[in-house]
């Protein structure tokens, strides 16, 4: 049983969605919470059975009323468990608040909210542990975490407890004045925030909170009325708003009770965890940051403690001290030792890659006492930073990549800053870094050397592009570098285009294209193998985009490519393609009309000898429109192409062949934003009703033997087929009007069902009639069902688009067939087998049930529903009006029996079947259609 | 800092990885969807997750030589491989720079903590420490942040349970101090350096060697919040130690401690000592604080010289202990790899001192020098090398051709290069009982590096050469 749960919590916490095809969110609530109340279940298991309600709350408790009953039943649970389950009871802490503060209804608070916060209140008072178990100290723990997360959660809900928070933590002495320091510092933060919302009274009522006068606290209360705990929105740091304004609270210089509560949390910060001392220092410096009268010199006993930690979140609390008081608490002395702090640590060989990586940023946005740009900009280097300084930074090729870029970027910018362009040593340094990287990926380094040296490249040209002699000279290093390692082609290609992108003014790119065109055309063609030749066919199609470079040596290159002595490459239909897809940049390059003759020259030998038919076809076709069109056409006809224009005919294998644009909106699947079409019921027809009276004549046995004989063949009676029509949804759109190729794909949501086949629909148009989908369902078990359908078709413009269809509905009457009696049976064999089967029932065999269901229904009204929904399923004479029997039969094999009569008070439906899990269907079934 | 979801995950064999353990927050979840609003992007389930974490990392579709998303120049410092848009520290619009986020430290620091939790000592990383850790981490993450906010760490030795509960004193217990001691009280100090070196044996090019140093430290003594100083000294010439660094146990701090920097001039009338730590210790172990020093001279300095003869290389090796180290090692090696070339065939070569070896995959010379250098304090080694093996050795992008190092490994008991010791009895400790203190020193190589200096060796600082 224990197992069974562990995996079954590990799979719905791992994908509830997929956990949930097999059961309902409802089911598997209810039985987490039987087994949570079974005693004899073991502690360990319980704990484990929380975390479904830890980690998806609202998922599981998917209304406020179930989240409300939920809630209860873990508070009925909470008080009977013993106390020595300490973990268990954590737990289930934990659980409720998850619970309760989840409902999916932001605005209400449960019903059960108060007395959980009651509840949690207690316990972080129950101080009776003093002398006793330590371990009962974690339940007071996290109580306490609990009461913090509600804090946050509804910032205010605890500001009448501030004082009652104090004298908690003052009285402790275990560590867990910690979670009482928190927890008072978090509310003294909200509280702090909230009264800066209020004009005048706001001192008043802070001290009132502080400072026990009851009746004016209760006044406060009143006063911070609509902010206090009601706001549902957490709030984000103070510090950080977005417009760069700080609240504030003018309190007047008198402030004692505030200034000493600050002091004696300061005083023991050193007693905590440097995680909580980090957090409980920030809130601190948002409370001094929103109320003037307090200075920041506050901070000063705890800062060369903090100067010098080697703990990375109590460095970074100072950092943010910094940016919030300035010059206010830190000396410019203290800056420039701050700085230099952060380039020691950033090349620390005692801490870890990540910790100098964050301290590298720490440098780029690093909080000077007198910023000279004010902008807001992303990365800005502090005035104090030299080159000196920065030198122990410098990269070099020992570092991860990460590092390595991370020094290349912040070393650019500061001797970009330092002017350095001029024969500047550090960028000297830097270029030959760069050289260095490149050399290490000549001699084959692995993928990630790759990435970093185009990185590198880039940062330098992004930073260094107006210095010609090293950009120059980069272009060719690369060039000899694409030489030795064709397979390098798309990180230069990528490479071009982002310094593009980027650097619009900057010739650069267009110069390395150029490069590479030159060094591409000046190869041997001998010394060229088939794979260096596609590459080098994939650069000179970026370089033909280039509309101001000349295209004469990529002709020169491709004729000799296609010149049969020089082929000694197989002429195959990819090479051919390559080809083709320079071809077809170079038809619509500017300078077409200086290098239409050997452009067409190269055609014309394709279209003629190449030994691909379907690439001589093309040619042929790029041949014709170049020497038939004018220019101006050509350039239409081939940028309509690109852009995937209108008709199916233009744009398919030709512009898959040439690698068009319209190529990637071909190939993908396109998702729709609403739903196009819909399956809808055809109006549900019963299955006729046999004319039996016609066929007294029994021939064969009629028993119940040779009618379960038949179910010998599994396919027998065993599949429901329901019908649908297929058509458009209200939303219109023309691209959809017309859709061909539909195939519908149906999934299941629970498994009491085999898997269903997708269907095909030819075409599907708005103006015609509905076409009919015939569904054919095969039962496991016969219940109600939904099924999730999806459709993937194309549209007129040959795109491919995938779509979600409203899910269908099963119910439990669409599962109904009549007896599947052989045809040759009559009245009679059929009522034999309702009599063979009625006593069967009766006699209370295992899945067997029996039940009764009455309702007052006027004699007339009982013939007129059994016409309407039973006639093909009645087995008894339809002229005896004193006891109607009906045979329901469910595929694949069960069977309701109703015998149907008016008592004196009241009409009985007296139930069998043989399958007792379908009573309640049948009483919901039976209540619907007496009920109308 | 809050966390929405933690995942633990283990990279497995080929391009796979597995997830381990995985944890959401329901109510940091909550906040960030009421504070994103529309903008608001759900944590992806396990699976859909994982898939887009190897592609960031590039862990997944090696094949391919080229994806935009892992291999694109531009470059990313900061690029996650889920952006979920928001974080609970700040609203929507805005998407701060990460040092304005006090939760990414802390998120370093909770990532670290956990890190060294699931590694324990004593558990292999893949073995089945790990698994019996992962078993333990829901109530680790019960008792450390059982709504995501974390407010400590989870302890690395065993589970939080105090070793004794404590009286109800007037002194508050550190939040980190996780229990009292009981018995015989003992301070154990421990000064380790490692020292760095590359050696280039060229006029053009700088050798460089650094000197970092930690001092380690178990106290066992009394009481609930325990005073205990230690003190570092330097000989009369010592050169300051610079760029310290301090447990966040240390009470209290002297400005001159800190004022000595790496990257600063050196000034000589820095302050150089006696640093004074005054801490209250945890229970366990713990580096007390690390330093660096800038040595005159390297403990070991080498030339190593290759030349390529036919087919056949040419070795010559020189290595001289510096007088002022102590000559008595716990072990000394010198490792001379070689890449990019066939496996050696005939190695005929000599050494004036300890014993020489081929590895089993016969790429890798090991010199082992043992306890002492002569008493000349050099040792040489002279000979040729044939690379006439049957298979190519490894490759190295970094050493080709005549690019090529000796490694030393070597570690010195009882000495360091600054000179920095614990005296005995500077230790004070503030208890009733006596206790018993022990203080060690020891000295041992990292990344000591010597290039041969025909070849061109790859630039390892630029500082030196600007």
């Amino acid at each position: 049983m224990a197992s069974g749960w562990v995996e079954r919590v590990s799979a719905f916490c791992g994908s509830p969605s997929r956990f949930l095809c097999g059961t309902s969110s409802e089911v598997f609530l209810a039985e987490l919470l039987r087994e949570l109340r079974d005693d004899r279940a073991n502690y360990n298991v319980k704990v484990l059975l929380l975390s479904p309600l830890c980690e998806y709350p609202a998922l599981l408790c998917p209304s406020d009323s179930v989240g409300e009953e939920t809630a209860l039943e873990l508070m009925s649970i909470f008080a009977q468990s013993p106390p020595k389950f300490v973990h268990f009871r954590s737990q289930l802490l934990v659980a409720l608040t998850c619970v309760l503060t989840c409902s999916p209804d932001a605005s209400s608070r449960l019903r059960a909210f108060p007395d959980f916060l009651d509840l949690l209140l207690q316990l972080a008072q129950d101080t009776s542990d003093l002398h006793g178990d330590a371990a009962q100290r974690s339940l007071r723990a996290t109580a306490c975490d609990c009461l913090r997360e509600m804090e946050v959660l509804y910032p205010g809900l605890l500001s009448q407890r501030l004082e009652l928070l104090g004298a908690l933590r003052h009285q402790e002495t275990s560590r867990l004045h910690q979670a009482y320091a928190g927890l008072q510092t978090l509310v003294l933060r909200n509280v702090v925030y909230l009264l800066t919302g209020e004009k005048e009274a706001g001192a008043v009522h802070l001290k009132a909170l502080l400072g026990g006068n009851e009746s004016v606290g209760w006044e406060a209360d009143q006063n911070l009325g609509a902010a206090s705990g009601k706001n549902s929105t957490p709030l984000s740091s103070v510090i950080l708003t977005p417009m760069g304004t700080i609240p504030t609270l003018h309190t007047g210089p008198d402030c004692k009770e505030l200034r000493s509560v600050l002091s004696s949390l300061l005083e023991e910060s050193y007693l905590f965890t440097p995680l909580s001392q980090a957090e409980r220092l920030y809130r601190l410096t948002e409370v001094v940051a929103m109320v003037p009268a307090i200075p920041p010199t506050i901070f000063r006993a705890q800062l060369l403690r903090l100067l010098g930690t080697s703990e990375v979140s109590l460095l970074h609390t100072t950092l943010l001290m910094k940016s919030a008081f300035t010059d206010s608490l830190f000396s410019s002395e203290d800056e420039a030792f701050l700085l230099k702090r952060l380039v020691v640590l950033s090349q620390h060989p005692l801490l870890s890659a990540p910790e100098k990586l964050f301290y590298m940023d720490c440098i780029l946005h690093f909080p000077e006492n007198r910023p000279i740009s004010c902008g807001d900009s992303d990365e800005a280097l502090p005035v104090l930073l030299t080159p000196r300084l920065a030198s122990a930074l410098l990269p070099v090729v020992f570092n991860d990549s990460a590092t390595l870029l991370a020094r290349f970027n912040l070393l650019s910018l500061v001797y970009l800053e330092a002017g350095e362009e001029e024969d500047g040593r550090g960028l000297e340094y830097l270029y030959d870094h760069l050289t260095s990287l490149l050399r290490i990926v000549e001699s084959g380094g692995k993928r990630e050397s790759i990435v970093t040296l185009f990185r590198a490249a880039f940062l330098f040209l992004f930073h260094f592009h107006h210095v010609e002699r090293y950009c120059d000279n980069l272009s060719q290093q690369l060039c000899q570098l694409y030489l030795q390692h064709t397979r390098f082609a798309p990180h230069l290609i990528n490479l071009a285009n982002q310094t593009q992108e980027k650097l619009p003014d900057s010739p650069w790119a267009f110069g390395l294209l150029k490069a590479l065109q030159r060094v591409i055309s000046q190869t041997p063609l001998s010394q060229v193998t088939r794979h260096d030749l596609s590459w080098h066919l994939k650069v000179l199609t970026r370089a033909a985009e280039e509309g101001e470079m000349s295209q004469h040596a990529t002709l020169r290159f491709l004729s000799g490519v296609i010149t049969p002595s020089s082929l000694s490459w197989s002429a195959d239909w990819r090479l051919g393609n390559g080809i083709l897809g320079v071809c077809r940049r170079l038809l619509v390059h500017p300078s077409l009309d200086s290098i239409l003759i050997p452009l067409a020259d190269v055609l014309q030998h394709l279209a003629g000898h190449y030994g691909d038919t379907d690439i001589r076809d093309h040619a042929r076709l790029y041949y014709t429109l170049l020497t038939t069109l004018s220019r101006e056409k050509l350039a239409t006809v081939l940028a309509h192409h690109a852009e995937g224009g209108q008709q199916v005919k233009k744009r398919t294998l030709s512009c898959l062949m040439t690698e068009g644009e319209g190529l990637t909106s071909i190939l993908t699947i396109h998702e729709t934003e609403a739903a196009i079409f819909r399956l809808i019921e055809t109006h549900w027809e019963q299955p006729e009703a046999e004319d039996l009276i016609q066929d007294e004549t029994e021939r064969g046995e009629a028993d119940l033997e040779t009618y379960r004989a038949q179910f010998g063949d599994a396919a027998f009676a065993s599949q429901v087929t329901l019908k649908f029509l297929l058509t458009h949804t209200e939303t219109r759109d023309a691209r959809f009007d017309q859709l061909f190729s539909i195939r519908l794909h149906f999934s299941l949501t629970d498994d009491h069902y085999s898997e269903l086949q997708d269907l095909s629909v030819p075409c599907l148009f708005r103006e015609r009639p509905p076409p009919v989908v015939a569904l054919t369902l095969k039962p496991k078990q016969p219940y109600p069902t939904s099924l999730h359908v999806s459709a993937i078709f194309t549209t007129q413009d040959g795109l491919t688009w995938h779509t979600t269809l409203p899910d269908i509905h099963v119910c439990f009457q669409q599962i109904f067939l009549p007896l599947p009696a052989p045809s040759s049976w009559g009245r009679t064999g059929r009522q034999a087998v309702f009599a063979g089967l009625w006593e069967e029932i009766s006699g209370e065999t295992e899945e067997c049930a029996s039940s009764l269901f009455c309702c007052r229904l006027e004699e007339e009204a009982l013939s007129a529903l059994v016409e309407k929904h039973f006639l093909p399923f009645l087995v008894s004479d339809p002229a005896h009006k004193d006891q109607f029997r009906v045979l329901l039969f469910l595929p694949p094999q069960s069977h309701v029996l109703l015998k149907i009569s008016s008592e004196e008070d009241a009409v009985h439906f007296n139930i069998a079947t043989d399958s007792w899990q379908l009573l309640p269907h049948i009483n919901d079934y039976l209540l619907e259609i007496t009920a109308s | 800092m809050s966390l929405r979801a933690l995942w633990i995950i283990s990279p497995e064999k080929g391009e796979h990885a597995s997830i381990r353990f995985s944890r959401r927050f329901a109510t940091v979840e909550l906040r960030a969807k009421r504070l994103a609003g529309s903008s608001y992007v759900a944590v992806p389930e396990d699976d859909c997750f994982l898939q887009l974490l190897l592609t960031e990392l590039g862990l997944s579709g090696s094949k391919q030589p080229f994806v935009v998303k892992r291999d694109d120049c531009l470059y990313r410092p900061r690029s996650p491989a889920v952006e979920l848009h928001v974080t609970v520290d700040a609203s929507p619009e805005q998407r701060p720079p990460l040092s304005s986020l006090l939760s990414v430290s802390q998120g370093l620091s909770f990532l670290a903590g956990l890190q060294t939790f699931l590694l324990a000592p004593g558990s292999k990383q893949d073995g089945e420490g790990l698994v019996s850790r992962l078993a333990l981490l829901p109530s680790v993450l019960l008792q450390v942040c059982p709504l995501g906010t974390p407010l400590e760490l989870p302890l690395s030795g065993t589970l939080a349970t105090p070793s004794a509960p404590t009286s109800a004193g007037i002194q508050k217990q550190p939040a980190w101090r996780t229990g009292l001691h009981r018995g015989r009280a003992v301070v154990n100090v421990s000064v380790a350096e490692t020292v760095r070196s590359m050696q280039y044996g060229n006029r053009s090019r700088q050798d460089l060697w650094d000197v970092y140093g930690t001092v380690a430290c178990k106290c066992e003594v009394e009481g609930v919040l325990p005073n205990v100083t230690v003190t570092l000294s330097l000989p009369p010439n010592g050169s300051p130690l610079q760029d310290i660094l301090v447990h966040p146990c240390v009470t209290s701090l002297d400005s001159s401690v800190l004022t000595a920097s790496s990257v600063d001039s050196c000034d000589g009338s820095a302050f150089s000592g006696p640093y004074k730590f005054p801490f209250s210790p945890p229970l366990e172990p713990f580096i007390l604080c690390s330093y660096t020093s800038q040595v005159p001279v390297p403990p070991i300095l080498g030339s190593y010289q290759l030349k390529e003869e036919e087919s056949q290389l040419h070795v010559s090796v020189v290595l001289k202990l510096h007088e002022s180290v102590k000559n008595s090692f716990e072990y000394c090696e010198a490792h001379l790899p070689f890449y990019n070339r066939d496996q050696m065939g005939v190695v005929d070569v000599k050494v004036s001192s300890g014993q020489l070896d081929v590895s089993k995959e016969k790429n890798l010379l090991v010199w082992a020098l043992g306890q002492k250098f002569p008493k000349s304090r050099e040792v040489t080694m002279e000979g040729k090398i044939l690379f006439s093996g049957t298979a190519p050795g490894p490759s190295e992008p970094l050493c080709t051709g005549l690019t090529a190092y000796i490694k030393l490994y070597f570690k010195v008991p009882d000495t360091t290069l600054s000179g920095c010791s614990v005296d005995q009895h500077s230790v004070q400790v503030y208890s009733s009982a006596k206790p018993r203190i022990v203080t060690s020193r020891e000295l041992h190589s990292k990344d000591y590096r010597i290039w041969n200096s025909t070849g061109t060796a790859p630039v390892s600082s630029g500082q030196m050469i600007l």
